[in-house]
C-alpha cells in the first residue's frame, strides 16, 4: 500500500463513532451476573502497562488511531528491550505479509511495530492482502517457491501447507518466555500451531463460534404467552433462549411472522452461500454436537481420511439448515456469513447467530450495529443425542446432551520463514517482531479493542481489565464466559490442520449449496461432498494426507 | 535462454531433476537475450538491423507475452497440478478432460451460458430502441447521452455491490420496497434459481447495453438521410421507414454490436461472483467464475486451465459460426 494512502486511512479513524458506549467509571461495582468462571479481582497494578494501554484511547474518546496504536506498541516493548539492544538490529530489513480487513491486522501492526523498528533499527516492508486474496496468493508462494516475505500473518489450518515443505522457523526457548507461552489457553498449545513437534507460532488470536443471542426477544413476555401454546418446545418448557438445535429448529419455526416492539423478527440465521471456503464452519458449527463424540478426536474424518461428513450426524444438520431455511429471512439463500454477521445480525435481524468472537465486541463498537445493549453469548447449542460413529448409532449421553463447541480456524498467528534461519542476526529480529505482537499486554488490548482478534489467553478473562476500556461487566462477562467455556470444553471440535484443508471445505460449499437450494437431498449432498474429499485426498496423496492428518489430530 | 526453459520444463514433467526454484531465472535469461539479439541485429545488419529493431521488441513482447502463456497453459491442462499436492505436478493425458465430460458443475455453469448469451438479442432490441431515441431530435438529448452511457463506466463489482446488494436487499433496499409496494409480498430476487438468472443478467445488461447503444447510435449518424426522405415523400409510415430501410441498413452495425456483445457475454463472471456465488444452487453460475472456484479456492491449476482452454474453444468455434451465419444473413439481405 502507498504510504500516503496509509496515513489517509489513519486520519479518517480519529473521526470514526465513539468506540464504546459507557464508560469505565458507570461499570464499577457492576459485577452482578458475572460468571464464576472468570476472574472478578484485579490482578494488575493501577500504573502496570496492562492498566495504561487499557486507557488508550479509553472510553468515550473514539476509535483508535494510528497515534494510539503507536502508543500501545511503545508502552508494551518493555518485554523486546529484555531480549534486544537497542539499535541491535540496525540494517536489517525484511517483508511481513499480512490481511488488510476492516482497517484492522496489518494497519494495527504498523503501529504496534513502529516504535520496535525505532528501538531495534530494523525496516519492515508491508505486504497487504484482502481475506479472499489471502488462499491463493499463500498457495501460489508455496507451490512456486516464490514466497517474498519472511514473516506471515496466518491462520492455523494452513500450518499443514507450510509444515510439510519445511518453509517454518522453529520458535526459540527465549521468544516462548517472552510472550508468556503457558498463559494460552490450552486448546491453543501444541499440536495447533506445532509441526512435526516443533513450535512454529506466536498466537495472537483465537478462534470458535459461540452463539450471539437477543435478550429483547428471549425475555419478551408478549412472546413467552404465545410459546407456551407452541406444540413441539423441543425440552424448552418456559420461553428464553435455546440450549439445543432442537430448540434452535423449534424457536425459528415459531419466530417466523412475530414481532417484538413491532419490528418484524426472526430466529437462527443460517449462511448457506459459499464464503471461500469458510462458509463451511458454519455447516461444520451446526453439525459439531451430533457428530463430535466425547472422547473421540475425529468428527470430520476418521484416523484413515474416510470422510464422515456423510454419516447421519452431519446430514442431520445439513437437513436442519434445509428445514429452517424457509422460516428465515427472504433471500437468505444467498446469505454469506458476512451478511448474516454484518448485514443483518449487528443491525438488528435475527435473534439468533453462530459466529466468531467479533461479534461481541463489533456490537459495541460498529457504526451500524444496533444491537449492543440487547445481547448476550452462551457457547454452540448442544444435541439431545450424538451420533458415535464408530457403532453406527445415535446415543444419548447419561450427562445430558452433547455439547461439542467448533473451534472454527483455530485463530492467527504470526510465523517467521526458514528463509531467516542462516542469518542469526536476522532470524533474532523476525523473532522479536514477533514475540512483540504477541505479547501479553498487547494481547489484551487487542482482545478488548477493534482489532480482528478475540480474547486467547486465560489472563484475559479479568474482566477488571475489560471495564478500564469501557465494557459493562455483566455484557463483557457473557462474552467472555462464552468464550472460556468454549476453549475449555473437553470435548471441543477441532479441525485437521491438513495440506489442502481449504479445498476440502471449498468443494463442500459448492455441493451444500445445490443442497440447501433443494437440487438434491442432505444425503445425496453430503454423500458428494465425501466423494469429492475422497478424490481430493488421492489427488494430493492419501499417504501423505493420512499421515498429516494424524500430526495434526495428534492421533501420531 | 531455450537451455534454461528446456530444463524447467523437463524438470517440470519430472524428466530431469535439475532446474531453478522457479521461472525467474528463465525470464531474466529471455531480457537478456533479447536485449543480445537487438544489439546483434544492429552489428551484423547495421542500417536493416537499425529498422528491425522497430519491431523486434513488438515480437518479443507478443512471443513472452502471447505465445508462451498459452503454450504454457495448454502444458499445465495436462497436467494434474495441484498447488497443495505434495508430490509437484505431473503430465496426466486425457484425465482433466475426462473429469470435465462428467462434471456437472461445468454443464450447468455452459447451460446457464446458452441462456445468458441468448439475452444478447433482448438487450439489442433495447439498445436499439435507446439509440433511436438518442438519435432523435428530442429535448435534453445531450443529458440523456452521457446519462444512458454512465453505467458503462462503473465497475461491475461497483454495479454488484450497488445494485444486487444494496438496492435489491431484501428488507430495506429501494427496489425490494417497490416491489412490496407492488404486491409481492417476499421479494426476494436471488432465491428462485430463474429470477436469480434474469435478475443476474439485468444487472449485467444494465452495464453493457450503453456499449451497444454507443455502436448503433454512431451507426443511426452515419445512415445518409435522404433515403429515409425520399421514403417519407412516397409516403412511408414510420414503422416502414424503420423496417424497410432504417434497420437493413443498420445491419452491419448492428451485426458488430451482437458478435462483440456476446464475446462480452460469455465472460461474464464478476457480477456473479459478487452478488451469488453462482447461486441458488448453480442457477447463475458462469463458466469463467467456475474457473474461478476451480483455481482460486481449490488451487486446482491443472484442472481449471483444462476448463479454461476448452471453454475457449468452444467460444472461438462459436465466435466463428456466428460470424458465418451473420455474413450468409448479410449476403442474403444485399
Amino acid at each position: 500500500m502507498r504510504v500516503h494512502v496509509y496515513e489517509q486511512l489513519m486520519a479518517t479513524q480519529a473521526s470514526r463513532r465513539r468506540v464504546m458506549k459507557g464508560t469505565a467509571s458507570a461499570v464499577a461495582g457492576l459485577v452482578a451476573g458475572v460468571p464464576a468462571t472468570l476472574s472478578p479481582s484485579p490482578s494488575f497494578a493501577a500504573d502496570s502497562v496492562v492498566a495504561q494501554i487499557m486507557k488508550i484511547p479509553g472510553a468515550g474518546n473514539g476509535s483508535p488511531t494510528d497515534a494510539d496504536w503507536q502508543k500501545v506498541g511503545e508502552l508494551c516493548l518493555g518485554p523486546t528491550k529484555k531480549y534486544v539492544q537497542p539499535g541491535e538490529f540496525k540494517g536489517i530489513n525484511f517483508s511481513f505479509m499480512g490481511l488488510n480487513n476492516q482497517n484492522l491486522h496489518n494497519f494495527l501492526f504498523r503501529g504496534f511495530l513502529k516504535p520496535w523498528e525505532a528501538y531495534t533499527g530494523t525496516l519492515i516492508k508491508w505486504i497487504d492482502l484482502a481475506q479472499a486474496d489471502y488462499n491463493a496468493r499463500l498457495q501460489q508462494s508455496i507451490a512456486t517457491g516464490t514466497a517474498d516475505f519472511d514473516i506471515i500473518e496466518m491462520g492455523a489450518p494452513f500450518e499443514g501447507d507450510m509444515g510439510v515443505k519445511n518453509l517454518l522457523s522453529e520458535m526459540p526457548d527465549w521468544v516462548k518466555k517472552q510472550v508468556d507461552f503457558d498463559d494460552i489457553v490450552d486448546y491453543l498449545k501444541p499440536p495447533v500451531g506445532t509441526w512435526n513437534g516443533k513450535i512454529h507460532r506466536v498466537t495472537i488470536d483465537s478462534d470458535c463460534h459461540t452463539m450471539n443471542r437477543r435478550t429483547d426477544v428471549f425475555t419478551d413476555p408478549g412472546l413467552a404467552k404465545q410459546w407456551a401454546d407452541w406444540k413441539d418446545k423441543a425440552g424448552l418448557g418456559t420461553w428464553g433462549p435455546p440450549k439445543t438445535w432442537q430448540q434452535v429448529q423449534q424457536i425459528t419455526k415459531f419466530l417466523k411472522g412475530k414481532k417484538v416492539k413491532g419490528k418484524e423478527v426472526y430466529g437462527f440465521l443460517d449462511q448457506p452461500k459459499p464464503w471461500g471456503g469458510f462458509q463451511f464452519y458454519f455447516t461444520a458449527s451446526r453439525a459439531s454436537s451430533y457428530a463430535k463424540y466425547p472422547g473421540e478426536k475425529n468428527w470430520m474424518f476418521d484416523e484413515n481420511m474416510k470422510p464422515l461428513v456423510n454419516n447421519p450426524a452431519w446430514v442431520r444438520a445439513i437437513q436442519d439448515v434445509i428445514d429452517a431455511l424457509p422460516y428465515e429471512p427472504a433471500d437468505q439463500i444467498n446469505a454469506d456469513p458476512g451478511t448474516t454477521a454484518f448485514q443483518q445480525f449487528l443491525p438488528g435481524t435475527g435473534s439468533l447467530l453462530e459466529w466468531w468472537g467479533d461479534i461481541g465486541t463489533m456490537a459495541k463498537t460498529s457504526d451500524t450495529a444496533t444491537i449492543g445493549d440487547v445481547l448476550d453469548f452462551d457457547i454452540l447449542p448442544a444435541s439431545d443425542d450424538v451420533y458415535n460413529f464408530r457403532k453406527e448409532k445415535w446415543e444419548t449421553l447419561p450427562n445430558g446432551p452433547n455439547v461439542a463447541p467448533n473451534m472454527a480456524y483455530l485463530g492467527w498467528g504470526i510465523y517467521v520463514m526458514k528463509t531467516v534461519d542462516s542469518d542469526p542476526k536476522r532470524h533474532k529480529a523476525a523473532w522479536s517482531a514477533a514475540a512483540h505482537l504477541g505479547g501479553k499486554d498487547l494481547s489484551m488490548w487487542t482482545a478488548a479493542y477493534p482489532s480482528g482478534f478475540q480474547p486467547y489467553r486465560k489472563s484475559h478473562t479479568n474482566l477488571d481489565l475489560w471495564a478500564l476500556a469501557g465494557y459493562d461487566k455483566k455484557y463483557i462477562g457473557s462474552y467472555m464466559d462464552s468464550q472460556s467455556t468454549s476453549y475449555n470444553h473437553p470435548n471441543s471440535a477441532i479441525e485437521p490442520r491438513i495440506p489442502g484443508i481449504f479445498q476440502y471445505y471449498s468443494i463442500a460449499e459448492d455441493e451444500l449449496q445445490k443442497t440447501f437450494a433443494g437440487k438434491q437431498s442432505a444425503q445425496q449432498g453430503a454423500d458428494n461432498v465425501a466423494a469429492a474429499w475422497e478424490k481430493l485426498t488421492n489427488k494430493l496423496g492419501r499417504e501423505n494426507q493420512i499421515k498429516y492428518y494424524r500430526i495434526a489430530m495428534g492421533l501420531a | 535462454m531455450i537451455a534454461v526453459a528446456a530444463l524447467q520444463i523437463l524438470d517440470g514433467l519430472g524428466l530431469v531433476p535439475i532446474a531453478f526454484v522457479n521461472w525467474r531465472p528463465t525470464l531474466y535469461a529471455f531480457l537478456l537475450w533479447s536485449v543480445a539479439l537487438g544489439v546483434g541485429q544492429v552489428l551484423q545488419y547495421g542500417e536493416v538491423g537499425k529498422q528491425r529493431l522497430f519491431v523486434l521488441p513488438a515480437l518479443l513482447f507478443t512471443a513472452a507475452m502471447v505465445i508462451f502463456p498459452t503454450l504454457f497453459g495448454l502444458n499445465i491442462a495436462f497436467t494434474d497440478w495441484n498447488l497443495n499436492a505434495q508430490s509437484g505436478h505431473h503430465f496426466n493425458g486425457l484425465d482433466n478432460l475426462r473429469t470435465l465430460w462428467g462434471d456437472a458443475y461445468f454443464w450447468n455453469a455452459l447451460g446457464n451460458m446458452a441462456f445468458y448469451v441468448a439475452t444478447v438479442l433482448v438487450q439489442y432490441a433495447i439498445a436499439f430502441g435507446l439509440a433511436m431515441l438518442l438519435n432523435a431530435d428530442i429535448r435534453g438529448r445531450k443529458f440523456f447521452r452521457v446519462a444512458f452511457l454512465l453505467p458503462f463506466m462503473l465497475s461491475p463489482v461497483a454495479v454488484s455491490w450497488m445494485i444486487g446488494k444494496s438496492l435489491m436487499e431484501n428488507r430495506f433496499g429501494p427496489l425490494a420496497n417497490f416491489a412490496r409496494w407492488l404486491g409481492w409480498e417476499n421479494p426476494a430476487f436471488f432465491t428462485d434459481p430463474w429470477i436469480a438468472r434474469t435478475t443476474i443478467i439485468a444487472m449485467d445488461a444494465w452495464v453493457w447495453i450503453p456499449f451497444m447503444v454507443i455502436l448503433l447510435l454512431a451507426g443511426l449518424q452515419a445512415l445518409p438521410t435522404d433515403i429515409k426522405e425520399a421514403a417519407k415523400v412516397d409516403g412511408a409510415s414510420s414503422w416502414q421507414a424503420f423496417w424497410e430501410i432504417t434497420f437493413p441498413l443498420m445491419l452491419p452495425v448492428s451485426l458488430t454490436a451482437i458478435v462483440l456483445r456476446t464475446i462480452f457475454e460469455l465472460k461474464l463472471a464478476d457480477i456473479v461472483i459478487n452478488v451469488t456465488a453462482g447461486g441458488p444452487g448453480g442457477a447463475t453460475d458462469t463458466v469463467s467464475s467456475f474457473v474461478f472456484r476451480e483455481y482460486r479456492d481449490r488451487s486446482n491449476v491443472g484442472y481449471a486451465t483444462m476448463v479454461a482452454e476448452v471453454y475457449l474453444i468452444i467460444i472461438v468455434v462459436f465466435i466463428t459460426l456466428l460470424l458465418r451465419a451473420t455474413s450468409r444473413y448479410m449476403q442474403k439481405m444485399t
